[in-house]
């Protein structure tokens, strides 16, 4: 894929808005307004960790806490000081920021599976936070009562539909924004740690600041995931922040594909449809999902986005110049 | 016979949807239903995880009423379809599948078999849709006492927390005076129920035997496989007596540990969660005197109308009924009086019935139960404390509660929470 | 925090003993589990995430042998026995299918594995928990050394465990097939292009994780309850107890669970809300101060 600009995005977007927008017109049902609604949280969530995955190999397990920080962040600050809801917004990311400073500082200098196992353990230890400090958090029984939902520029989101609005708003800024962050010098260098970090540094790049930077960015955004999934629920519960949470994302990348920017997204939509699809038909889901995983790893190996796109790259390479004898060209991003 | 309707997202439903959706529009906010020849109620609860005997039998429970009901003519003439979901225990899944229960699948009435945090979002969602929702397994206090969750659609029926302390603590503080006990120790699953009700329960020991003392306190984790360090610690703090409000397979496993080091001739035990027949049938070696409180027990109100309901529950299931069993069926009993009272099966109907509405119940204390208008929430239910023996019955001498009590301390710990 | 209760045992020789005990029984049964974990990342680079599942099949197993034979010796070693069946067809039939690729992709096989044990238990056993029971032999009231409380099934755990463990350096480290195992994990290659199977090798491998995660189950078996799903927290536990060892080492498994045993037991006394607390902690302090863990080795 070549480099597109910010332009090109912020259109593209815009279209896709006004397709989801329609929709609910289209096809009144509330199951799927509902569904995009939860599409938008972990889609924002699960790209937000291919950002770290994919784009910065930095396979992280304790993501969720991010997620799990931004929903319980929002729903206190609404619940307590019933703030408008854009400030809260502003200051929720905020905190995902701080902390994505603090404990990337600290996990960022490790390698592979050590980090994984660092951000994991600082997953668990927020959440062992939150179900200890029950006088602010409800403890094991979550954020109850319901969160207010005081109205702003004319957008209710008591009203379902209004939300479901404001989510695609959320999640088609936070994909752009992402996608542009990808493809600034700043993007280019994360891919170049990811693919050789020595070589990086010896070209003299702040591997340790720009690792840092993944880190923080992508705790943001999968915070502001958090928040739409606060706001479906009309609160926060601890399962936001455990380690399952995590394993989703990782489930999602990989089902979508991880050597695309969209591959979570496809990934999201399958998970979401299975989880929907095989809880109404079966209550073995365990039994199901697994077997399903395991066509994905063992079969296909891939996302499916990526096999898709290698698909798609097959048969252009071989349309375009006979000559090329049997070079495919993998996608590069 | 579970219907679990096929709702494949097709076209046929897109379009259906399409139809349905634009009358619906231009009608008034509760989508008008004709009437239908049948009535569907759903149900969302969990099937799978550690926790999946809670929706095994409270299923069980309210297909078993279900049939009855549909046998004797169906809910003011309406057939129940029964439609069941697995939350998977997960807040975020209760809450999407109680929505899609009511919006997608015409659910007029859901039956909310969730546990603790699942509970507490199918609330929100009870909020904001407005159907009739009667939450069963929740036994969180607060859900129902607390004035700022109260909503005119939503009823709690089970047991609840603060009836199971009063009950258990001034059964506790006789037998501590009879047998001089002193010094006690808890042990607890460090979670909302188990903090809540240890503390409780305590503060009613002392208060009916203010000679009591808690001397030390252990919190395992919620499902901790080994309990060999709250153990330990039981055995250095040396207390005369022990409480817990352990259940399922935690207490079974406590029990298992604890024989091996052979505690329990060393200390009285309290375990309110102990008289379950799947608690005792199946620890091996139960030790014998543990007191227990009634979570479901055959012979506990000792009437043939309990006996009977026990067995054809087994004979049905071949399984023996829990805790959730009953809860759920005396939910299915509620809608079903109700329906019959107000001729109707209309959500807002039957919530304006169901407010102090009192039925016959093998499980009631006095064979009635009712749903106590100020809180909208189950009392009358059959609470009692007893010994455990290691065959059937299982418990013996049991000591019923007394509900004019209950109501009395009820009242004061609702002024102490600021709920009255 | 209550500190006082901590001071208190450490005072107490009486406490220490009984403490250390239940330290003991902790880190044993972890050690067992965490081995075979330990081994199959340490010759394979799998992070085996189906351990878990192996220890539960083992208990599950137990509980059947137990309920058929009633006798605890045939108990142990037929659930050995039979999850090393089982981790040997696992490895050849799936796992070995993703060595060298993407190790999310192998994590993303075991966890369906996960799901898939964890309903077949649910279908096969059922869905209520289940106790096996203590052995008769073990209905014995508890020893008193030193003052403080042993009961004599826990002794015989630990012991099994110890020999076990043992066992299992020995073959490691002094056997020529050991030696073969360890040339594996170190270079694959030449070990087969020595004319090794190294396929077969692999499998013994599994298949010795498995035995050790089954024999694991079956001595813990008798206090537990059993239900779909129970092997979920020794995973993550023996998962820490590997990380802080060092993923590849049995002598670090060995320290690292019993330093996990230890914390867990006197840390319950002065740390009674904070006890997993504990452990993450210990956990991430032990990765800033050494990443690869106490005994590891640099993962190229």
């Amino acid at each position: 894929m070549t480099r597109r600009s910010l332009a090109f995005d912020v259109v593209i977007g815009a279209a896709v808005f006004v397709v989801l927008a329609l929709v609910p017109l289209v096809f009144p049902s509330k199951a799927l307004i509902d569904f995009v609604i939860r599409f938008s949280a972990y889609a924002l969530f699960a790209t937000s960790l291919n950002f770290l995955v994919g784009y910065g190999g930095m396979v992280s397990f304790g993501h969720g806490m991010f997620f799990g920080l931004g929903a319980y962040a929002f729903a206190l600050l609404m619940q307590r000081t019933g703030m408008p809801i854009p400030a809260a917004f502003a200051i929720t990311l905020v905190i995902c920021a701080a902390l994505g400073v603090v404990i990337g500082a600290i996990c960022v200098r490790l390698k592979e599976i050590y980090f994984a196992f660092l951000t994991l353990a600082f997953q668990m230890l927020l959440y062992s936070l939150i179900i200890l400090w029950v006088p602010l958090t409800g403890g094991d029984q979550g954020l109850r009562g319901g969160i207010p939902r005081p109205p702003f520029l004319g957008i209710n989101l008591a009203n379902q539909t209004h939300l479901y609005l404001v989510s695609c708003t959320l999640m088609i800024i936070g994909m752009i924004l992402m996608h542009h962050l990808l493809q600034t010098p700043f993007g280019y260098t994360l891919r170049m740690i990811r693919d050789n970090a020595a070589r990086a540094n010896f070209l003299g790049i702040a591997v340790f600041r720009v690792r840092l930077l993944a880190f923080v960015m992508a705790g943001i955004f999968a915070g502001a995931g958090g928040v739409i999934m606060s706001l479906f629920v009309s609160g926060a519960y601890p399962e936001f922040a455990y380690w399952t949470i995590s394993g989703e994302g990782i489930f999602i990348i990989m089902l979508g594909g991880l050597s695309t920017f969209l591959g979570p997204a496809v990934g999201t939509v399958i998970l979401l449809v299975l989880n929907d699809f095989v809880t109404r038909h079966t209550e073995y889901y365990g039994l199901t999902l697994g077997i399903i995983i395991l066509v994905f790893a063992l079969g296909l190996r891939r996302g499916l986005l990526d096999v898709l796109v290698d698909l798609w790259d097959r048969r252009t390479a071989l349309s375009a110049a006979g000559a090329k004898a049997g070079n495919v060209s993998k996608a590069s991003l | 016979m579970t219907h679990a309707r096929r709702n494949r997202f097709d076209r046929r439903t897109l379009l259906k949807g399409a139809a349905a959706s634009t009358v619906g529009m231009l009608a008034a906010p509760m989508v008008a239903r004709s009437e239908n020849k049948s009535i569907k109620i759903g149900m969302s609860t969990i099937l799978s995880g550690r926790v999946a005997q809670l929706g095994t039998s409270s299923r069980n429970a309210v297909m078993m009423e279900v049939d009855k009901i549909n046998a004797g003519g169906g809910l003011a003439g309406r057939q129940i379809e029964m439609v069941i979901r697995d939350s998977k225990g997960q807040p975020q899944e209760a809450a999407r599948l109680s929505r899609e229960l009511v919006n997608s699948d015409g659910c007029e009435i859901l039956i909310d078999a969730e546990a603790s945090s699942g509970a507490f979002a199918v609330h929100e969602v009870a909020r904001d849709l407005g159907m009739l929702t009667v939450h069963t397994n929740s036994e969180t206090s607060s859900l129902s006492a607390d004035p700022k969750l109260r909503l005119p659609n939503t009823f709690r029926i089970c047991r609840q927390g603060v009836h199971d302390c009063i009950v258990g603590g001034a059964y506790a503080a006789k037998v501590a005076k009879t047998k001089n006990l002193t010094k006690w120790m808890t042990t607890s699953p460090d979670y909302a129920y188990g903090r809540d009700t240890t503390a409780e329960y305590m503060s009613y020991v002392k208060y009916f035997n203010p000679d009591v003392e808690v001397v030390g306190e252990a919190w395992p984790k919620l499902f901790q496989p080994d309990y060999t360090e709250v153990l330990t610690k039981i055995l250095q703090t040396k207390p005369q007596a022990l409480y817990s409000c352990l259940w399922g397979g935690d207490v079974t496993a406590f029990i298992d540990q604890g024989n091996i080091y052979a505690l329990f001739g060393q200390v009285e035990t309290f375990a309110v969660n102990m008289a379950d027949y799947t608690a005792l049938t199946a620890v091996k070696n139960l030790p014998k005197g543990i007191h227990s409180g009634n979570r479901y027990i055959k012979t506990f109100p000792n009437t043939p109308e309990n006996a009977a309901w026990a067995d054809a529950y087994r004979a049905k299931y071949n399984e023996y009924p829990t805790n959730w069993a009953w809860e759920n069926a005396t939910a299915v009993h509620f809608i079903a009086a109700a329906a019959k009272k107000a001729n109707s099966t209309d959500g807002a109907k039957l919530a304006e019935v169901m407010k102090g509405l009192t039925i016959a119940s093998p499980f009631g204390a006095d064979g009635n139960v009712t749903l106590r208008a100020e809180d909208q929430t189950l009392v009358g239910y059959a609470i009692g404390w007893g010994m455990t023996i290691p065959s059937e019955p299982y418990v013996v001498d049991m000591t019923a509660g007394d509900w004019k009590q209950i109501f009395e301390l009820e009242g004061e710990w609702k002024k102490k929470k600021n709920y009255a | 925090m209550d500190l006082a209760t901590l001071a208190t045992c450490l005072s107490s020789s009486a406490c220490i003993v009984t403490q250390t005990t239940g330290a003991l029984i902790i880190g044993m049964l972890l050690f067992l589990v965490a081995a075979g974990l330990t081994l199959i990342f340490g010759v394979l680079k799998v992070v085996n995430f189906t351990h878990g599942s192996f220890y539960m099949l083992g208990a599950y197993f137990a509980l059947s042998i137990f309920q058929h034979t009633g006798s605890y010796t045939l108990t142990i070693l037929g659930a050995g026995v039979a999850t090393a069946i089982v981790g040997l067809i696992f490895e050849r039939l799936f796992i070995s299918r993703v060595y060298g690729q993407n190790v999310l992709m192998q994590l993303l096989v075991c966890y369906g594995f996960v799901l898939i044990f964890d309903d077949l238990v649910k279908i096969i056993w059922g869905v209520e928990f289940k106790s096996m029971g203590m052995p008769p032999a073990f209905q014995v009231p508890p020893l008193f050394i030193g003052g403080g409380v042993v009961p004599p099934f826990y002794l015989f755990v630990v012991g099994v465990a110890l020999v076990i463990g043992l066992v299992l350096w020995l073959v490691i480290e002094r056997t020529r097939l050991g030696k073969t195992v360890r040339a594996a994990a170190f270079n694959p290659s030449m070990v087969s292009a020595l004319g090794i199977n190294t396929g077969y090798l692999y499998g013994l491998v599994f298949a010795l994780g498995g035995l050790l995660a089954g024999f694991a189950g079956a001595l813990a078996a008798p206090v537990r309850s059993l239900t779909p799903g129970m092997g979920f927290s020794i995973l993550i536990e023996s998962f820490i107890v590997t990380v802080i060892g060092g993923m590849g080492s049995i002598v670090g498994a060995f320290v690292a669970a019993l330093a996990i045993g230890l914390i867990r037991s006197f840390g319950s006394l002065g740390f009674p809300l904070f006890t997993d607390g504990l452990m993450y902690l210990f956990m991430a302090l032990v990765l800033i101060a050494r990443p690869t863990g106490l005994f590891g080795r640099e993962i190229v």
